[in-house]
């Protein structure tokens, strides 16, 4: 297989490096002697899955502490795809060469909504069938993991199970458990896996709709199935396992760095964040921690940069020690460190002036809003001044480019934000000409919002294409010399809404979309609408239904069986003080806020920093 | 001190470009805690510069690269403390230590050697590089820069042997590199296949060595 690859394949196929593996740093255990055999396998090609921290953990997690195998497999592009069925070679994993159809278990990352038809493209090239109901005691047990699993339901025609929270602690449990009910016919089987915590099983569950097509019922078919699956947490993260030796790519992936994750979660409370909601509550890692963690990685990669990942990584408590930490050990030798987001504000100017070795290009920062009020009604509590302030900080210290995000279609947005928007990117304009002694250039980047399960917005109605698209057309009559506008497709931002609050129904739709021809959509130059207009034409179904529509706060959404520790009761609570532009503050700062995540999981947030608390903003 | 170093690249590491090779080398550096150079400046990088580039799909047994050291070692050690780091299929064969001064390999290597691992008869093989060596003039379509522009490659042939390899034949092929006239490896496939050689008879191709020529010698870029 390896021979055939490297003689008649490869030498044929772009970036032929993607799919020989063999890396420094890589695990191939005995395949005989492990145990469970598992692929981690992401929907996406290698130079992106291999940059995804989540993917690293569990690798080394199982590889290194359990008696399992868990090797990788990664979507080929479609060049390589067009090869691989004309010479009939199955999808295969990078360290044993052998099919995915080999394995016990292959397990998804579900990063991206839009992943599915990668999903779907991957088990069949793999020779497995794409439908669970289909799969024999043969096949593989597909799992799906990752945040995007905290709505499972479009997804469940085609997984067996779906793994939901933190994946170290439920991942060793699940493949044990495995091992055991190995026997079984594969329906008694997913019944007994269904009892590991944070494990959803679909087809253990009967659902029906309402004449208005909303979810009428989810019943367990059986005494012994959960009525509600929990998220797995990590409690300690301090002393949760993280790799010391992660592969070494050959290849330039997206992100070609040592990675730390400092911290999990984040308490900032943005009313549209997913992550922010479902992975609480914040778990800090401890500057020593780090500093060791960083030493292993760097001895054992030899990677000239380290980067700090989390969700929001100025927040954590020990940044400022940790950076200082870094540089003084690591700097001599060439070493930099990289700050992945900025908080809007001069400390972190300040500090990405420290570890910015390289020349001060582009500073990002994302105001997500265009005016006080709607930064209220989202609950991104940064005000104009401290946007000021942090522009005015970097174009000082000789940043010549700045690139801000926002969202437009926000919940009560009205044309006085949009013109919010333009205003600001005029006044850095302005601050830039009178602070950098060169020219300056604004980069602005517009998304288009869209409403996530398990957020305080997941009853809001997304705005139409249309919506959309007149407003975006609104904003590009705006001209400036040195300031420019760039804006999300509307069309992948309305597909991407469908399924974040779908239900089951929509296997139909991804399936006949992916039948059509659509593979890679999260990619501009594969992305084709038509074939999911078509898929869900075919399907009856109205997506405005799923987009458009207020939904009221007694209608049972498909996603409310998955407690991820936040109350709805919370989301409520939030979704109303938005409404009425009122604030939430972050509980490290102040009082609880009553999400809840902390009294249901029996933890406390965990800030391991060293500052007594989280520097306020 | 500047060390010039030889390695190989074999054929499990064929894919790497030469970006890859060159990252490849730099964070063995760093994992071998080498006393290299770092440049001057707010972005530092290893001095480190990689010799002709060798191209994607090809293994090769003599590739080479310069690097500077901040701290003297003796090639020796450099070469030993590399080997313990580098991945299986990447090995320093030897390294010395160049002038301070000496030309970089970039303008140094004029003359490169491609083996093409054939499965034909020997004597199909010979008539095909003696038809070659007869030619006056031998015109492909140039894939480099200017491509698709007739190029003349008979003037960048030094030299042909053949040679028994395992059960079959390699044909090597002495070439032009860099200045004045610049041969690439997938321009010689053409001209076998203008010359008949079928392409399903090409098992396998390396590049075997980079050369100093001088006055119709051949010369190690560690011996210049």
């Amino acid at each position: 297989m390896q021979d055939r690859l490297f003689r008649d394949i490869l030498p044929r196929v772009s970036k032929p490096i993607r799919y020989t593996g063999n890396e420094l740093n890589v695990i191939k255990k005995n395949w005989e002697s492990s145990r469970v055999k598992m692929v981690f396998a992401f929907p996406d090609v290698y130079e992106v899955g291999m940059s995804h921290i989540g993917g690293r953990i569990l690798y080394g997690l199982i590889n290194e502490t359990t008696d399992h195998l868990l090797e990788r497999s990664f979507a080929p592009w479609p060049d390589m795809e067009k090869l691989m069925r004309e010479e009939g070679i199955p999808l295969y994993a990078l360290e044993s060469y052998r099919p995915l159809a080999d394995f016990e278990v292959v397990g998804f990352s579900l990063q991206y909504e839009l992943s599915a038809t990668n999903i779907l493209n991957m088990l069949d090239l793999a020779g497995i069938p794409v439908f669970s109901r289909e799969r024999t005691d043969e096949d593989p047990l597909v799992l799906a993991g990752g945040p995007v699993a905290f709505n499972p339901e479009p997804f469940c025609d085609f997984f067996d199970m779906f793994m939901i929270g933190d994946g170290e602690e439920a991942l060793p449990e699940l493949l044990d458990e495995v091992e055991r009910v190995r026997k079984l016919p594969r329906q008694e089987k997913l019944r007994q896996l269904a009892k590991v915590e944070g494990i959803y099983v679909p087809s253990l569950y009967k659902v029906a709709y309402d004449d208005d097509g909303s979810l009428a019922s989810m019943e367990p078919l059986y005494p012994d199935v959960p009525r509600r699956v929990r998220k797995r947490i990590v409690a300690n993260l301090d002393e949760a396992y993280y790799p010391d030796n992660p592969i070494l790519p050959y290849m330039t992936v997206v992100h070609d760095r040592a990675v730390l994750e400092v911290m999990r979660g984040c308490q900032r409370g943005c009313r549209f964040c997913h992550a922010g909601m479902v992975y609480r509550p914040v778990r800090e890692k401890s500057v020593e921690t780090l500093q060791r963690q960083a030493r292993a990685q760097l001895e054992n990669t030899g990677y000239e940069e380290v980067s700090l990942a989390s969700l929001s990584t100025l927040d954590y408590t020990g940044v400022d020690q940790l950076v200082k930490g870094l540089i003084e050990e690591h700097g001599s030798k060439g070493v930099g460190v990289a700050l992945p987001s900025l908080r809007v504000d001069a400390f972190s100017i300040d500090l990405a002036n420290e570890v910015q070795k390289v020349r001060k290009t582009t500073l990002t920062l994302a105001p997500e809003a265009g005016t006080q009020r709607l930064r209220d009604v989202i609950n991104k509590n940064v005000t104009q001044e401290q946007l000021y302030d942090a522009v005015k900080a970097a174009f000082q210290s000789g940043w010549r480019a700045v690139k801000l995000y926002f969202m437009i279609g926000l919940p009560t947005e009205t044309q006085e934000d949009l013109d919010g928007i333009l205003q600001l990117l005029e006044e850095v304009k302005r601050i830039g000409n009178q602070y950098s002694r060169r020219s300056v250039e604004i980069r602005s980047s517009m998304a288009c919002f869209v409403p996530k399960a398990h957020t305080p917005f997941q009853w809001q109605p997304q705005n139409s294409i249309e919506e959309l698209q007149e407003k975006i057309s609104y904003m590009t009559r705006f001209r400036r010399k040195g300031i420019k506008l760039s804006f999300h497709d509307s069309r992948v931002s309305f597909l991407e809404g469908i399924i974040a609050r779908g239900d089951r129904r929509l296997g139909q739709v991804i399936y006949n979309a992916w039948k059509n021809g659509a593979i890679f959509d999260g990619w501009s130059e594969y992305f084709h609408f038509e074939h999911w207009q078509k898929a869900l034409e075919e399907s009856g179904l109205d997506p405005a239904f799923y987009v458009s529509r207020n939904r009221s706060y007694d209608e049972l959404l498909p996603w409310d069986f998955i407690d991820s520790g936040v109350t709805k009761a919370y989301l409520r609570h939030e979704n109303d003080k938005a409404q009425r532009g009122e604030t939430t503050m972050d509980c490290r700062q102040e009082d609880c806020t009553g999400c809840g995540v902390c009294p249901s999981f029996e933890v406390e947030i965990d800030l391991r920093g060293g500052s007594e608390r989280a520097h306020q903003s | 001190m500047r060390i010039r170093a030889e390695y190989s690249i074999g054929p499990e590491l064929r894919f790497l470009s030469n970006l890859d090779t060159m990252h490849m080398m730099e964070r063995a550096l760093r994992r071998a805690k080498i006393p290299f150079a770092l440049s001057e400046g707010f972005n530092p990088h290893i001095r480190l510069s990689m010799g002709t580039v060798l191209p994607v799909g090809l293994w090769g047994k003599k590739e080479y690269f310069d690097l500077e050291l901040q701290q003297p070692m003796p090639p020796g050690e450099l070469c030993e403390a590399l080997n313990k780091v580098l991945p299986a299929g990447a090995h320093i064969v030897q390294a010395r230590e160049i002038e301070r001064n000496a030309p970089s390999l970039m303008k140094a290597v004029n003359c490169a050697a491609y083996g093409f691992i054939l499965q034909m008869s020997q004597e199909d093989i010979s008539r095909i590089c003696q038809n070659i060596l007869n030619a006056e003039k031998l015109l492909i379509s140039s894939r480099g820069k200017k491509k698709g522009v007739d190029k003349d490659l008979r003037k960048g042939i030094y030299n042909i042997d053949i040679q028994p390899y395992e059960e079959f034949f390699c044909l090597m092929i002495w070439v032009g590199a860099g200045e004045p006239l610049n041969i690439r490896y997938d321009e010689i496939v053409d001209l076998l296949q203008q010359q008949g050689v079928p392409p399903q008879a090409i098992l396998d191709v390396f590049r075997e060595g980079n050369y100093i020529r001088i006055d119709e010698e051949l010369y190690s870029p560690l011996e210049r």
